[in-house]
């Protein structure tokens, strides 16, 4: 009989353990995107995804059609029209899977676009900086960037 | 006392567990390997120690049927069995069952409290897991097999007729690689990259936070791909491992957490499982930790 007790001891502690209420996160609140005129991922595709373990980076590239288009043939010929997106987040550790990383804050959002202008196609390139997306004013170093992120492979998505 | 003679009475009705020989026992540091023998042998190996609480049916049918499925799904003495990737895959997915609480099964240490895993435990534990951890370029062999299976999808070769069903009649989803990415995750446990999909109903959903629980009609994708580290550090996406898809209708899928879950292996969206539709169990034992947040591990970004 004390077996039996011990045994509707043990059904109560499974029906406590069932009903702690944790708080619960639904968002990544720390990587989320403030919206800005200077940029614009809605109906952009995913080229491809990186990440810096030195740095402790994680990148997606997104661009539009066109970009997306260009970037699968080696983005040999520019064309106009084309939209390349780089978003750079921090990472952090994933609390709910203990062997992942998950973006973190924004470090930057780099947007390349090209425009017909008379014979040639003009590149631009703008680099918006930190939480609120600063302008970054600093424009050396831009033809860089602008090869690093054409020459960026896409990712294999069958 | 109607009530106790059955009690006495049905203790001669019990399901048998015997102990099959040891083929293989796991292999790893003893500190290690004295933890999981306290707290999980005695449901996912073949040295079954039932002490005399467990003996009294109906608590006994319970631990019979938790030996059975516990040891279906993991082995630690039939550990040969496994290849060293999924050994080691075995052993992640172990540690986040215990930071859970999932394991071991708590209607378990609420009786047998010495197989409870401290914060000291799980330190050992994680030290020797994060050992594993190797970060270095990748060989000529990655190189190359990325690099091939770019070439066929570059060129279009990967296109596929018919659509491929796993089966429990869910079919691959091509137009995934047109939805909005949610999130990314860098898998540094299996050296995979990853970026999570969602389909127009999930994104609606996101933005009008209306995702707990998700509405029916939400579709995530999750892609994985090998890890593919160049010289300075950058770690790119390198072959295509892998689709997996997440498809909500509490009514339609009611008896696997609300969700359809498939997965398909290759270019050539080969359905995991095979004709089998047990696997949907193995994917449902990994996100049951997260029933709290509708099963999903995700956590969407925003913009
Ligand atoms: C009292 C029995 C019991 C104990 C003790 C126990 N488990 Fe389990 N385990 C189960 C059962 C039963 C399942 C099947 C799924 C379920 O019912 O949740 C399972 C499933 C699992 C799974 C998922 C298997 C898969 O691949 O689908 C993992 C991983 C796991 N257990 C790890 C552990 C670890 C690690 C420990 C020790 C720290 C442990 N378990 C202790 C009974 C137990
Ligand atoms: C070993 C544990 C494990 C198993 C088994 C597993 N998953 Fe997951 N799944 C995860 C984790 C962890 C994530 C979070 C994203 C990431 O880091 O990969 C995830 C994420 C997902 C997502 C994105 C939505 C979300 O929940 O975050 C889908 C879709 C998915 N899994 C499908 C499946 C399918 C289908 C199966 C079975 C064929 C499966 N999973 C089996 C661990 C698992």
């Amino acid at each position: 009989m004390k077996a039996f007790y011990s045994l509707l001891a043990a059904c109560a502690l499974m029906l406590a353990a069932c009903s702690d209420n944790k708080p619960v996160e639904l968002y990544n609140t720390k990587a989320a995107l403030p919206s800005s005129p200077k940029y614009n991922l809605d109906g952009l595709k995913v080229i491809t995804s990186f990440v810096n373990k030195t740095k402790g980076t994680a990148s997606t590239l997104y661009g539009n059609d066109l970009a997306l288009k260009a970037a699968i043939e080696g983005n040999k010929i520019i064309a106009a029209k084309e939209v390349f997106t780089l978003v750079t987040w921090k990472q952090q550790d994933d609390d709910h899977w203990f062997g992942a990383k998950i973006p973190s804050d924004v470090e930057s959002v780099e947007v390349i676009k090209t425009a017909s202008s008379g014979n040639n196609v003009a590149v631009n390139y703008e680099q918006l900086e930190g939480r609120n997306l600063d302008l970054k004013t600093d424009t050396s170093g831009q033809a860089e960037r602008i090869k690093y992120i054409l020459g960026q492979k896409p990712s294999v998505l069958p | 006392m109607i009530l106790f003679l059955g009690f006495v009475g049905i203790q001669f009705v019990r399901p048998d567990v015997p102990n099959p020989p040891v083929t293989g026992d796991l292999e790893v540091p003893a500190d290690v390997k004295a933890i999981v023998q306290r707290a999980c042998y005695d449901c996912h190996s073949n040295n079954t120690n039932l002490r005399w609480y467990d003996k009294i049916v109906p608590v006994y049918w319970g631990v019979a049927s938790h030996i059975k499925d516990g040891r279906a799904d993991l082995n630690f003495s039939e550990w040969n069995k496994l290849a060293p990737a999924d050994q080691k895959a075995k052993l992640w997915e172990s540690i986040n069952q215990i930071i859970s609480g999932a394991m071991p099964l708590p209607s378990y240490t609420a009786v047998h409290t010495e197989a409870k895993v401290s914060p000291a435990d799980l330190g050992v534990l994680k030290n020797y897991l994060a050992s594993m951890v190797h970060n270095k370029p990748a060989d000529t062999a990655a190189i190359n097999a990325a690099d091939k299976q770019y070439q066929h999808w570059e060129k279009n070769e990967t296109a596929i007729a018919k659509l491929p069903t796993a089966a429990n009649g869910i079919a691959y989803i091509p137009d995934y690689k047109n939805w909005q990415p949610i999130s990314t995750t860098e898998r540094f446990d299996n050296n995979t990259l990853r970026v999570i999909f969602g389909n127009d109903i999930a994104v609606k959903a996101i933005k009008e936070n209306n995702i707990h629980p998700w509405p029916n009609g939400a579709i995530f994708a999750k892609v994985a791909w090998a890890q593919l580290q160049d010289k300075d550090g950058t770690t790119h996406t390198g072959e295509f491992k892998q689709v997996e898809y997440m498809i909500k209708d509490d009514k339609k899928y009611a008896s696997t957490y609300g969700w359809g879950w498939a997965r398909f292996k290759t270019p050539k969206m080969v359905p995991y499982g095979g004709a089998n539709v047990l696997f949907t169990n193995e994917c449902m034992n990994c996100h049951k930790p997260m029933a709290a947040e509708d099963f999903v591990f995700t956590l969407p970004i925003k913009h």
